[in-house]
């Protein structure tokens, strides 16, 4: 009861500090913007240097068609931003990480090339660690591009080659012009010779060939691309109602405010001077840190609700598939308190390590961003960074969050990530209760 | 006479820091102890202990009765006004009146926040917050230092009838005026000992 009370009271206080309040749920939401910008960037094109040792002319021509170099990388590099510069430039360049690869066309590379006896090579150098693997699938991807559209004209050449062999003409290989009379030509020539045996039989065979050679323009085609892949867009949900933008902004907010609120409102006691009053009987420490656990956690329930359905309104505005925004958000509330709570022992803490509340806001900030920033780190990448944010509640809002909102079979892992809210919430509030003795001496 | 209020070798450190040496202190029924002492001499530290405010680093405080302390800071939510002061703590409490609190102690009823009123009203507050569960035993940590000479004597007035009630009033202040005044009783605190227990003129002559 005396809880509920203290619960009543910061409320109250809240309500009539309408700046504060502004402020708690302004900051929040400008550092998820800041760090949803900051993922832009992290998606963009990287800086790749382009050392061309073979002096590509401007235009070159492959298998009789006309390829407009710089055009045809532009098209071809959608994922990096290709650089020329000399080599020396390149390799500084990469020492220093302003670029984060360096494609090397080396001399003799055209003339292989166009020799279409082997294969010519692109040297591809990159740095350490970081996003050199990215970097490697995206030169992986522009060569693959730029082969396709290779491939394209060879077929294309190798076809006028079957189109020269079936009806005769002039042609062009290795560097040589030739005339050909191709099969018609050959089958005009039979049929003016005597129709013994041998003609006849070299007669049934240029139809078999001529027919054979029909034939093959489709399975040269396939050969060539045994696989296409056709992009259709529009189908998956936007990036900025995504399940994992959604997930992450309903975390973060609660991760800011529930640790900024409780940490604040507990120093708050101490710097108002009212610890004593209540630490002489009427409330014990333990009922004053589960007052701010709770104003936390209904707070979390409040902002919560406010985004999860701003979010299902758009989702139902965009027409957009996949998620369960109505039928989930219950059970997205649960979450939103869960999280608002186990955070909100975190905050306590602080609130109760820092004594005053100016000190515990700035250790509270102070410790939000790296435990939201280690939070981000994939844990594929960089396992301690898994270990460190488990250690905290922001992760494990994040999964809670994802799971229930957009899995098909969410009721596991709901499960699993809501003890670790509880069981971080209890272990945090323990603590705080411990050190909040620290408040009243 | 049982004592209403009594510290029995009670001590305080704040850390590495010796606030208040072992101290033996009875608080009677129907009587004013003034606490007097230089700047520093442990005097609200003890009154604190006395309250339950503070837990005591050695030794024992026992209570007999209702005790409301009134500390020397403000201590009430600035950010609420009077009556949701008043409301809070009496619910809290599980007595008292908000309403007849502000009559009683003629403090503002508008809305503003507390930490908006004069000092003088924020110290009545504290008075009236303190007086909510009705006590037997007052513990006033400098009370008139920013009271008016109109709410000086409302405060004394106080004072003498919890006393009259057959309660008490301990009272820490500098004043020798106050002392001589109200108290039937002085307690002298020097570097956090209690160096003299006994009556009001030798207790006065002490603090000069």
């Amino acid at each position: 009861m005396k809880v509920l009370l203290l619960l009543r009271k910061d409320l109250l206080i809240l309500r009539r500090s309408p700046a504060l309040l502004g402020v708690l749920l302004a900051y929040p939401v400008v550092i998820a913007i800041l760090i949803g910008l900051l993922a832009g960037y992290a998606n963009a094109k990287p800086r790749v240097a382009l050392v061309d040792e073979d002096h590509l002319p401007a235009t070159i021509v492959l298998a009789g068609k006309s390829f407009h170099v710089d055009r045809a990388i532009d098209e071809v590099a959608k994922n990096v931003r290709l650089v020329r510069m000399s080599r020396s430039q390149g390799e500084s360049e990469l020492r220093s990480g302003r670029v984060a690869a360096l494609v090397r066309i080396p001399p003799g590379f055209l003339e292989t090339l166009q020799g279409l006896v082997s294969s010519p090579h692109l040297i591809l150098e990159t740095g350490s660690g970081g996003i050199t693997s990215r970097v490697r699938q995206q030169m992986q991807a522009l060569v693959y591009n730029l082969n396709l559209r290779l491939q394209q004209a060879f077929v294309a050449a190798d076809l006028r080659y079957v189109e020269l062999l079936r009806h005769g003409g002039t042609g062009r290989a290795l560097g040589r012009t030739f005339d050909i009379i191709g099969f018609a030509g050959a089958s005009g020539l039979l049929r003016g010779l005597p129709r013994t045996k041998s003609v006849r039989e070299l007669e049934r065979f240029f139809r078999d060939a001529q027919l054979a050679l029909t034939l093959t323009t489709g399975p040269i085609k396939a050969t060539a691309t045994p696989i296409v892949l056709v992009e259709e867009s529009g189908r998956g949900r936007s990036s900025l109602l995504g399940a994992q933008v959604q997930s992450y902004g309903l975390a973060l907010t609660i991760t800011f405010l529930s640790l900024l609120l409780a940490a604040g409102s507990l120093a708050a006691e101490r710097d108002e001077n009212v610890i004593g009053r209540l630490a002489r009987g009427l409330v014990s420490l333990g009922q004053l840190v589960w007052a701010k656990v709770l104003l936390a956690a209904a707070v979390a329930l409040a902002l919560g609700v406010t985004i999860a359905v701003a979010f299902g309104i758009a989702v139902d505005a965009g027409r957009v598939a996949g998620g369960e925004p109505w039928q989930r958000l219950p059970v997205a509330l649960v979450g939103t308190l869960l999280a608002g709570a186990s955070v909100g022992a975190a905050g306590a803490l602080v609130g109760a390590l820092a004594r005053e509340a100016r000190g515990a806001s700035l250790a509270a900030i102070l410790l939000a961003l790296p435990v939201i920033f280690v939070g981000l780190v994939p844990r594929e990448i960089v396992p301690p960074a898994g270990w460190v944010s488990d250690a905290f509640p922001f992760v494990h809002a994040v999964r809670f969050f994802g799971s229930a909102l957009y899995d098909s079979a969410p009721w596991g892992t709901l499960l699993r990530e809501g003890a670790w809210l509880l069981g971080l919430g209890l272990l945090f509030g323990t603590v705080a209760r411990a050190a909040a003795r620290r408040l009243a001496a | 006479m049982t004592p209403l209020l009594a510290a029995r070798g009670v001590s305080r450190r704040f850390g590495s820091h010796l606030a208040l040496g072992e101290t033996d202190l009875e608080v009677r029924p129907r009587e004013v102890l003034a606490l007097v002492g230089p700047n520093g001499a442990g005097k609200s530290t003890l009154l604190a202990l006395l309250a339950g405010a503070l837990e005591p680093s050695s030794g024992v405080v026992e209570r007999r009765a209702r005790v409301g302390w009134m500390p020397q800071r403000p201590a009430h939510y600035g950010r609420l006004s009077a009556r949701q002061n008043l409301e809070l703590f009496a619910r809290l409490e599980g007595a008292g009146d908000a309403a007849a609190s502000l009559e009683r102690f003629e403090l503002p009823d508008d809305g503003r926040p507390a930490a908006a009123l004069s000092v003088g009203n924020r110290q009545r507050l504290d008075l009236a917050i303190s007086m909510l569960g009705s006590p037997d035993v007052l513990l006033l940590d400098e009370p008139t230092a920013a009271l008016d000479p109109r709410q000086r004597r409302r405060l004394w007035e106080l004072a003498g009838a919890v006393r009259e009630h057959g309660g008490a009033v301990v009272l820490v202040t500098q004043s020798a005026e106050d002392v001589e005044r109200v108290a039937d009783r002085v307690a002298v605190l020097q570097d956090g000992r209690l160096v003299y227990d006994g009556d009001v003129a030798e207790g006065v002559a002490l603090l000069a």
